[in-house]
């Protein structure tokens, strides 16, 4: 007695599920594990045929060369103070900001809402030459204030914000007004703790937007003192063109950070970034 | 008596008015001078030769009848450019669909796949690029596969036919786990019961798929869709690390264009090329406002 056909046909077709799905898994990790493993390797084997797909021998050379001879430490250090600052900002500016466009009453508040509704839709390449001559004319090219200052705050942070903050039930909020609480108290003892999934959402965003920018650091700064790791990284590759296994090593360290972050909150970050798709 | 309510009427609104002002201030500032004015600015610089070092000279509209009639490369740029969208855009949301789909089965290790996926969404494209130039390298690995295989190399970023389908087939890569994830997130939120009622009405597997799933999913298709092409119309990252915009301009991206236009002192020009950017973006964006208001 054979297998039943609708059986076969449904375990035929998970064998092609599984399949499918772990063949593009794989298509997916080749390029970063590729990556890993010529940092690891000396300059000769790089580009071997067959390809050396386990590195012999193993060499952390790379490494000690980019961290000692390139400033990498230096241009890590440069994103962690430029990432953390400028999320701190939006935290801070847009979560206040999100919150009186939600929950307080002034005059022209729809109009001044709509108008930044509109401004979202500006790509920032239309600014980016004006804002280099501010920054220029203030000398703080080169400077970390040109790195943070522009970006402290964004229409789409306020928006994200205010989306959240509207779901806060008035009555709390007239509670803790009853109670004596004057209006920034009222934002930071009752609004802020409610806001905080929205919050995680708004530091994932901004984080990564920050520590992956690439345009504005490159064009802001011309001094390896102030390079951010994705701007260390392409002038890496540009003028080392011929040490591909050195150029992996910038890779790894550039890309490491963020991988670690993103592993450990993997749940906030799926859930932050399909937040904005389906909320419409 | 009287006098103190007032005062403390007149502190009271007074708190009540300023206080959210106080509070939107450092935005609306930073958005006024980091924004409003800068646009204003470039609009009017879009129509003067300006090269930030003498005086701007008014020279009409001359910037811009210069890049639509004259200027071949910038014509080549915005060929290129919507050659990346349409390529993008036409394997892109597809695969984040199809993959969307498999995860939505009842698999094991849903969120390791989904994990894979997503790994290069957020990883810097910077990152990205510099790995896919070693993968696409004359002796790289995707060449030795091939020429163990038994084919001929091929010139993935020096081939001028080829380079912008290699900077685009890396850009797909790194960008349709975002779709995967968003279109996962909308699958599991379609009420089971939809398809249960579908299935006691005899329909199969691909009645359900078109009549269901489809136009449940109809406003995140739309989302995905127009987030993609005004990102990718946008591309510039990929493009400065994997070809400068070479060989022969085969992968001049609008954005790199105004880049170069900038780094030569054009502020006028890059200006101009700036607003018709804009003027691109503003027309799908429209489109997607008529697109979700339109009831399906």
């Amino acid at each position: 007695m054979g297998i039943h056909p609708k059986t076969f046909r449904h375990a035929f077709g998970r064998f092609l599920l599984y399949l499918v799905l772990i063949s593009s898994a794989f298509l997916m990790i080749v390029p970063f594990y590729w990556s890993v493993a010529t940092s690891l390797k000396l300059e000769q084997f790089v580009f071997t045929n067959p390809p050396q797909w386990i590195p012999n021998p193993l060499t952390w050379a790379n490494y000690i060369h980019v961290l000692t001879r390139i400033p990498f430490l230096r241009y890590f250090t440069n994103s962690v103070i430029v990432a953390v600052t400028t999320t701190l900002g939006h935290v801070f500016f847009d979560t206040l900001a999100g919150y009186s466009f939600a929950k307080l009453k002034f005059p022209y508040r729809d109009q001044i809402f709509f108008i930044m509704l509109l401004a979202l839709m500006v790509p920032f390449q239309v600014n980016l030459i004006p804002v280099y001559k501010i920054m220029a004319s203030l000398h703080w090219i080169n400077t970390y204030l040109a790195l943070i200052v522009p970006n402290l705050t964004s229409i789409f942070g306020i928006f994200l914000m205010r989306q959240f903050m509207m779901t806060i039930p008035n009555e709390l909020l007239d509670a803790a007004r009853i109670d004596g609480c004057n209006e920034f108290g009222v934002f930071r003892k009752i609004a802020l703790p409610l806001a905080l999934p929205g919050i995680a959402t708004l530091i994932i965003f901004t984080f990564m937007g920050t520590w992956n920018d690439f345009l504005w650091p490159r064009i802001v700064t011309n001094s390896e003192k102030l390079f951010t790791l994705p701007v260390g990284l392409s002038q890496l590759q540009m003028k080392n063109t011929s040490n591909v296994a050195q150029i992996m090593a910038g890779t790894v360290l550039t890309a490491l950070p963020m991988i670690i972050v993103f592993l450990f909150m993997q749940r906030q970050f799926i859930e932050g970034m399909t937040a904005g798709a389906l909320k419409e | 008596m009287t006098a103190v309510t007032l005062t403390y009427r007149f502190k009271r609104s007074i708190q009540r008015y300023s206080l959210p002002y106080l509070f939107i201030a450092v935005p609306m500032i930073s958005l006024i001078v980091f924004l409003f004015i800068p646009m204003l600015v470039s609009l009017w610089w879009s129509f003067n030769e300006y090269t930030g070092l003498t005086a701007a000279k008014f020279v009409g509209l001359d910037n811009y009848i210069k890049l639509l009639t004259d200027d071949k490369i910038f014509g080549r740029s915005l060929l290129n450019t919507t050659l990346f969208v349409l390529i993008g855009m036409s394997i892109g949301p597809t695969l984040g669909l199809l993959t969307a789909l498999m995860l939505n089965q009842n698999v094991r290790f849903r969120s390791l796949f989904r994990t894979a996926y997503y790994l290069p969404v957020m990883t810097s494209l910077v990152v990205v690029s510099t790995i896919w130039v070693m993968l696409y390298n004359q002796n790289g690995l995707f060449n030795t596969i091939l020429e163990n295989l038994g084919f001929q190399k091929v010139g993935w970023l020096s081939n001028p036919h080829i380079a912008l389908i290699s900077v685009a087939i890396a850009s797909i890569w790194q960008g349709f786990g975002f779709e995967t994830v968003v279109f996962l997130a909308a699958l599991q939120s379609i009420p089971r019961e939809l398809y249960e009622a579908a299935m006691m009405d005899g329909a199969g597997g691909w009645a359900q798929f078109r009549h269901i799933t489809i136009p449940s999913l109809r406003p995140v298709i739309i989302f995905v869709y127009i987030i993609g092409i005004i990102g990718s119309y946008q591309v510039f990252d990929q493009v400065f690390v994997m070809t400068s915009g070479g060989p022969v301009y085969s992968t001049t991206s609008i954005v790199y264009y105004l880049f170069g236009r900038f780094m030569n002192h054009k502020l006028g020009y890059a200006s101009a090329i700036a607003y018709i950017l804009f003027a691109i973006l503003v027309i799908f964006s429209y489109l997607q406002m008529r697109f979700s208001r339109e009831k399906a």
